[in-house]
């Protein structure tokens, strides 16, 4: 096939059209937008293609040749993904790529040829139905766009200076908050597709507590002097990112507490700080990502996936735990890859053995995989008790 | 007789428009066989090309998936026989621009498509010798007046040089014949390549006589100007640039690979094929010199030419890039060349493929004219 530059264009947005709806119908379904912003970067993408490169270097180009152009248009698109911070989970999203590319495959071979008779010998372009065709893609997308925006939750900013709370956020929303901006008494968050950003919590039982709701983001939140945990979230879905827990005062305190919610979409707890408290980031009978985090100065343990969790605990650092570093409990399943544990000193008044510094902890019947870790200045090593198990990964 | 179109040639370009007329497609509106009039003097659309085709042993066609007589491109013979043979081969082949469709399974799809379409309720046993542009269409040689007439009169005959006239050695590789003991291949394209190999398997030793070394090609003409992409700029080149692109096609070829070139450097070790500039005192003259070339051997077109002084550029007709004569085509008729023809308009139009070009655009301006 020589495709003519606009036969190109052409093809390319007709072949988007579905891959759109399908998006469309995604997105909304999964409370989340990588949908539509992955099909909107292949075609992005696939149309830088066609004009810089495909259609100067392949006047004729073999049907074999969809293969490596797929396989290269996959590489860039996924490494943009990655690079924009789509947050799109793997396997859908090569689904998706997949089923985008079969649908341009079929296409080009198969309807474009029956729908038009002179389609191949037009280089691939469709005549004055080829624009309208053409533009449905562009107007698929306007189309969704525009009614995500129409029924896009109102956004709330908070002005800088304190603000009494607590805060309960009951409907679907986001509250930005202009620099310096402060709620005293913390934030209850009750309702799906709440969104946080840029707000500083002092005080309060929870700084911030999620209860049975989903799809809530929670971004550089600063939590301080929070009377029992940072961030508490039960029965929820939340995505924690770049968020601040200090100085919490009391002896039961705990950073994050995700609890209660394996039956619902993972959650994620990433590049937070915290600093402090009994135990600084903690998962029951949920199903947990912790990436990227910094942990230190906790009482009784720094991360701990336990009663039936199931998650990766990864690339975080953990310093100056008093007795356990990492803790994988209670018939809990955990990945442990790539932390830093370092200082983890032994509890020697609890009396406990499994409290004597020890950087990795498997305990009563959990199953962690272990790899990468870097573990220092912690006498208690790795260590499993009680029908824990743990495999170390090559 | 009375019609609105007419085809005049009964052979694979009349059957590539005839098909492709009587094919409704999205939104369109098939023509029926009382509709269409097709003169030629055979009714088997096979009937020239097919004892070519033996002549030469050919088994194997050069033309590709696409190298069929439906109107649609999709499904190509490579998807027909890859669902005949619940095979994928054939597909990976043909994505790879490997397949090659057989002589008989080519065969087999023109007689099908050749009942498929009711072809013989159209046919008409008649040579047309003149056609004349009359108001409102053309008048085919007292057969009727016609607002829309596709020619696809084919190649005027046989090539033969002339200083081989009267030579009894001498047979053109498309008739039927055997193999002497030792033979000389006159020509350089494919007829010639399948001949060398034909006659080197009957035992003959081998001569090819031939002035300059074959271009090696998997088609005639470059993949890009089957299509728009290519055929762009072949539009936009100046009338003796056209002259010399079309020659450049011309010249003999034909495609690599190791099943052409085994056989023959086997028979060079062996001393039973060699290259000669002249003829030499072989038993037998094979002439794979294709077909004469240039619309002047074809009577009726060069009638046509004459009688209606139409724009010519030595061997061939000037033709608008829809393949219509541009003298005789307005809103209410059309007169169109397919074929070797219409290479004016489709470089490639000797093959099925510049033969559905014409007929396609030929359908086209049928479905558009008011007057239909």
């Amino acid at each position: 096939m020589s495709y003519t530059l606009r036969g190109r264009l052409e093809t390319r947005l007709i072949a988007a059209v579905l891959p759109f709806l399908v998006a469309a119908v995604l997105s909304p379904l999964l409370h989340k937008w990588w949908p539509l912003e992955l099909v909107g970067l292949m075609v992005g993408i696939g149309l830088v293609l066609d004009i810089a490169a495909y259609h100067r270097l392949l006047p004729y180009q073999p049907g074999w040749a969809a293969l490596p152009l797929g396989l290269l248009e996959l590489g860039l698109t996924m490494g943009a993904a990655r690079l924009l911070e789509l947050n799109a989970p793997l396997a859908p999203a090569l689904s998706l790529f997949a089923g985008a590319w079969l649908v341009q495959q079929l296409l080009a071979h198969a309807a474009l040829p029956l729908v038009r008779l002179t389609w191949v010998e037009d280089g691939g372009e469709l005549g004055r139905q080829g624009f309208a065709l053409a533009a449905a893609a562009p107007a698929v997308l306007l189309l969704v766009l525009g009614t995500a925006w129409a029924v896009e939750p109102p956004t709330v900013r908070l002005a800088a200076g304190v603000h009494e709370g607590p805060l309960v956020l009951d409907h679907a929303q986001t509250v930005i908050g202009e620099p310096g901006a402060v709620v005293r008494g913390g934030i209850l968050i009750t309702a799906d597709d709440v969104t946080v950003r840029d707000v500083t919590v002092r005080g309060g039982e929870y700084g911030v507590e999620i209860d049975g709701a989903e799809s809530v983001a929670l971004e550089d939140v600063v939590v301080e002097g929070a009377e029992l945990d940072g961030i508490n979230v039960r029965r929820g879905q939340v995505e924690i990112r770049d968020c601040t827990i200090r100085s919490l005062p009391a002896a039961f305190t705990q950073g994050i507490d995700i609890s209660f919610g394996f039956d619902l979409a993972p959650s994620l707890v990433e590049r937070c700080t915290v600093t402090g408290g009994l135990e600084g980031i903690v998962t029951h009978f949920a199903r947990v990502m912790v990436r990227d985090n910094r942990v230190t100065g906790t009482e009784l343990r720094a991360i701990t996936m336990t009663e039936m969790s199931m998650g990766t605990i990864e690339d975080n650092d953990v310093d100056g735990a008093l007795g356990v570093g990492i803790f994988c409990g209670d018939y809990s399943h955990c990945e442990i890859e790539d932390n830093v544990v370092a200082d983890v000193a032994p509890d020697r008044a609890s009396g406990d053995r499994t409290r004597q510094g020890v950087a990795i902890q498997a305990h009563f019947g959990a199953e962690a995989e272990l790899h990468g870790n870097e573990i220092s200045r912690s006498p208690g090593g790795i260590a499993a008790f009680v029908d824990a198990t743990i495999e170390h990964r090559r | 007789m009375t019609g609105r179109v007419a085809i005049v040639g009964s052979g694979l370009g009349g059957l590539v428009a005839y098909a492709t007329l009587r094919h409704a497609g999205v939104g369109g509106r098939s023509l029926e066989p009382a509709e269409i009039a097709v003169f030629g003097t055979d009714s088997d659309p096979a009937g020239a090309w097919r004892p070519r085709a033996a002549a030469i042993r050919q088994q194997l066609m050069r033309s590709e998936s696409d190298g069929h007589c439906w109107p649609t491109s999709f499904p190509g013979l490579a998807a027909r026989e890859a669902a005949r043979r619940r095979d994928l081969a054939p597909l990976v082949l043909s994505v790879c621009d490997r397949y090659r469709p057989t002589v008989a399974d080519f065969l087999r799809h023109v007689d099908e498509l050749r009942g498929r379409t009711r072809w013989d309720e159209s046919f008409h046993a008649a040579r047309i010798r003149r056609v004349q542009a009359v108001d409102g269409g053309f008048e085919l040689d007292g057969y009727g007046v016609f607002a829309h007439v596709l020619l696809a009169t084919g190649h005027p005959g046989l090539a033969r040089p002339d200083e081989l006239a009267g030579d009894s050695r001498v047979v053109h590789a498309y008739e039927p014949h055997q193999y002497a003991g030792s033979v000389a291949v006159v020509g350089a394209g494919m007829a010639a390549a399948t001949e060398w190999l034909n006659a080197l398997a009957a035992g003959a030793e081998v001569v090819s006589v031939r002035r300059r070394e074959p271009a090696r090609r998997p088609l005639n003409v470059a993949r890009p100007l089957f299509s728009k992409r290519g055929l762009v700029g072949f539009h936009a080149a100046s009338a003796p640039e056209r002259v010399q692109l079309l020659r450049r096609f011309g010249e003999p070829s034909y495609p690599p690979g190791a099943s052409w070139d085994a056989p023959i450097e086997r028979a060079v070790r062996e001393s039973r094929f060699r290259v000669e500039p002249e003829l030499n005192g072989s038993e037998q003259v094979i002439c794979a010199t294709g077909f004469r070339r240039g619309f002047e051997h074809d009577p009726l077109l060069a009638r046509l030419a004459a009688d209606h002084g139409l724009d010519t550029q030595e061997r061939w007709i000037v033709l608008a890039p829809d393949s219509t004569v541009p003298a005789l085509t307005d809103s209410s008729r059309t007169l169109s060349l397919a074929g070797v023809a219409g290479q004016w308009a489709y470089p490639a139009g000797d093959t099925l493929v510049g033969m559905k070009y014409a007929a396609r655009r030929f359908r086209g301006r049928v479905g558009s004219c008011r007057t239909r």
